[in-house]
């Protein structure tokens, strides 16, 4: 295989070794240390006896066009690399599975459908997806059923001015490991929602590179997951006027562990920033646990940017009020539960993704 | 309806409610007037069935079942209803679902199937012109930035909606302005009937100038110490707690 990257030429030492550990079969989890994994637990088998629920997606395909068998060309990652300049760590996943896997590509612009459909998990290889068009375009990323040591990566390029709203629901995987990338050329317009439910050990990771006057929005779910569920973001704002918003909210149980690390990095000409992170949990227990860190790295002086997070637990007054109403707690909590949520499902642009997504919500919700 | 016997209820260790007894017909509106901390909210909560009080001594019977071992929202589903004090906020929950949860939730136990959607649409819109309500705001988030008022009359469209058999109003005066004071009233007076009773909490006689109770009684210091009819609240305006007390 031939490799895109040159690991002699990653920054992070200890990076580049675990990716040469991946190139010669070794186990790179091993004594694996690098301060941006640090609550994923890699390491570890995490294990549950729980059996994965197969959640159904038909409803889904019906009204959109399935385009993941559209995925074939061989792509040349190259430019693409160079359009990086990371002032952090490199990141673990972007550098292995460009080590371990190749990489295809898709056109968004060659469909006509508004909506499509592509399932990640039926592809081994990292995924590029590109988009220059200036009409909007939802795409559905299905991930699901996965059990991966590797990390693949998802690159979407969006040049000037375009739109993209993408729903991924990354579910029901006893192990997934996600890199996402995205560069948003100037003018252009990304919603990016991620719906994480079922799994059993997951991280993923969002990359994201900001041009002039982009707007930037990543939303994440994270419900009923068994064991350790791990988000990682790093925003970077290059040039001036962009926006970026981010909220995860996660409601944790049965001894869950899910983690938010994220980072908002403004250069020093990105001038008129406009950055926001927030990261929710509820936890519905003792035995559960919520990880929040987030980060600003900020350069410029005329920017932005606020950030925070919150760790709750349902409110027994608030249940007790609906109890009073003759409403049992049991409904109460479901009620509790989707309203600590709710703001998320909202985010969704489009109609029809929405409603479905509230209905998946809703009946995975315990 | 409602018959309380030698109540006694502490919140860790704290004695509140020191020997209580209220019985309460079908049909009947009592008052109960009281200073600051003689135990009102907490008899209220008690009858609702909050927990983290404990009961020490004493029976309440409620139409001939022991309330103390209902569930707060068994109590809610066989018809007893708190308008609260301080209603809490719920973000979140549209105003609009959560009576048609409730409204739901009570059809259920009593066996009956669900509310349809223009039905309920029907009755939440009439209910709400009522009380001057609008609908814009039943569309907001439970009590979410409602003003105080907003939130007492919040509690009464719920009241009306639910049409309780005993329905308790802590304090729902208290923060309403003078128009919002009649309309509630007029809500209030509107439900009663020979089949349902109400315990009015209030610090005021005005509200009872609307309301007209059949009773009113007097709690200090965890205990009822008089009670009367109408002229009771008057006199009470007159003389204050201070001597009323002393009185009797
Ligand atoms: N959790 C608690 N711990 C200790 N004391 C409490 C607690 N809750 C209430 N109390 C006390 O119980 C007493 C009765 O309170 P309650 O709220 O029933 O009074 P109230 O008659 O409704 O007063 P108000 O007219 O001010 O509404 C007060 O002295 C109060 O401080
Ligand atoms: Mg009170």
């Amino acid at each position: 295989m031939e490799l895109v990257l040159n690991l002699d030429k990653i920054q992070s030492k200890s990076v580049s070794q675990y990716a040469k550990d991946i190139l010669d079969n070794q186990n790179p989890y091993k004594n694996f240390k690098i301060e941006n994994y640090k609550y994923a637990q890699l390491h570890k088998d995490v294990k549950s006896e729980i059996l994965l629920r197969d959640i159904d997606f038909s409803k889904l395909l019906d009204n959109t066009k399935n385009i993941t068998s559209s995925i074939s060309n061989p792509f040349d990652l190259t430019a693409n690399l160079n359009l990086w300049n990371y002032n952090n760590e490199d990141s673990f996943f972007r550098v292995s599975s460009l080590v371990k896997r190749e990489t295809k590509s898709v056109n968004l612009d060659t469909f006509n459908d508004r909506n499509l459909f592509l399932d990640i998990s039926q592809i081994n290889e990292n995924i590029h997806i590109s988009k220059s068009s200036t009409n909007e375009i939802n795409l559905i990323i299905l991930n699901s059923k996965l059990n991966d040591e590797y990390p693949k990566s998802i690159f979407l390029d969006l040049s000037n001015n375009s739109k993209l709203n993408v729903v991924h629901f990354n579910v029901s995987n006893n192990k997934s490991f996600l890199y996402f990338e995205t560069n948003l050329q100037d003018n252009s317009y990304f919603n990016f929602i991620s719906f994480q439910s079922d799994n059993i050990h997951t991280r993923n990771e969002f990359y994201a590179s900001l041009n002039q006057e982009c707007n930037f929005d990543l939303y994440g779910l994270n419900i009923n997951n068994y064991g350790v569920n791990d988000n990682y973001s790093f925003i970077q704002h290059l040039k001036p006027s962009s926006s970026s918003r981010e909220v995860f909210k996660s409601i944790v149980e049965k001894g869950a562990i899910t983690n938010f690390q994220g980072k908002i990095y403004v250069d020093s000409i990105a001038q008129k920033t406009d950055g926001y992170q927030m990261s929710r949990s509820l936890l519905l227990d003792d035995i559960s646990k919520a990880n929040n860190k987030p980060e600003l790295e900020i350069y410029a002086d005329d920017v932005k940017c606020s950030h925070g997070s919150t760790v709750s637990k349902l409110d027994d007054e608030q249940i007790y009020y609906f109890k009073s109403r003759g409403i049992d707690s049991e409904i109460a909590k479901k009620i509790l539960k989707k309203a600590f949520i709710v703001e998320i499902i909202e985010s969704i642009k489009d109609d029809m993704l929405k409603n479905y997504s509230n209905e998946l919500i809703e009946s995975l919700l315990s | 309806m409602l018959e309380i016997k030698n109540l006694h209820v502490s919140i860790e260790e704290n004695k509140i409610i020191k020997g209580l007894d209220l019985s309460i017909n079908k049909g009947e509106v009592h008052a109960l007037m009281g200073p600051n901390g003689s135990g009102k909210s907490t008899l209220s909560y008690v009858l609702s069935g909050k927990d983290k009080y404990e009961i020490n001594d004493g029976t309440i019977d409620y139409n001939g079942k022991n309330l103390l071992e209902l569930d707060v929202d068994e109590r809610a589903n066989e018809g007893l209803f708190l308008a609260f004090q301080y209603p809490m906020e719920i973000p979140g929950v549209q105003t609009s679902f959560f009576l048609k949860t409730a409204i739901n939730s009570k059809r259920k136990y009593l066996g009956q199937s669900e509310m349809d959607a223009l039905e309920f649409a029907k009755l939440m819109k009439s209910k709400a012109e009522e009380l001057n309500i609008s609908t814009e705001m039943l569309k907001r988030d439970l009590n979410v930035n409602y003003s105080g008022g907003e939130k007492k009359k919040q509690e009464i469209l719920q009241m009306s909606m639910l049409s309780p058999k005993m329905a308790i109003l802590d304090e729902t005066d208290s923060g309403l302005d003078i128009d919002a004071l009649r309309i509630v009233s007029e809500g209030v007076n509107k439900l009663r009937n020979s089949e349902n009773s109400f315990l009015v909490i209030t610090h005021y006689q005005r509200l009872l100038n609307y309301i007209k109770p059949d009773f009113v009684h007097i709690i200090a210091d965890g205990k009822i110490v008089k009670s009367g009819d109408y002229s009771l609240a008057l006199e009470l305006e007159e003389k204050g707690y201070e001597e009323i007390s002393q009185t009797a």
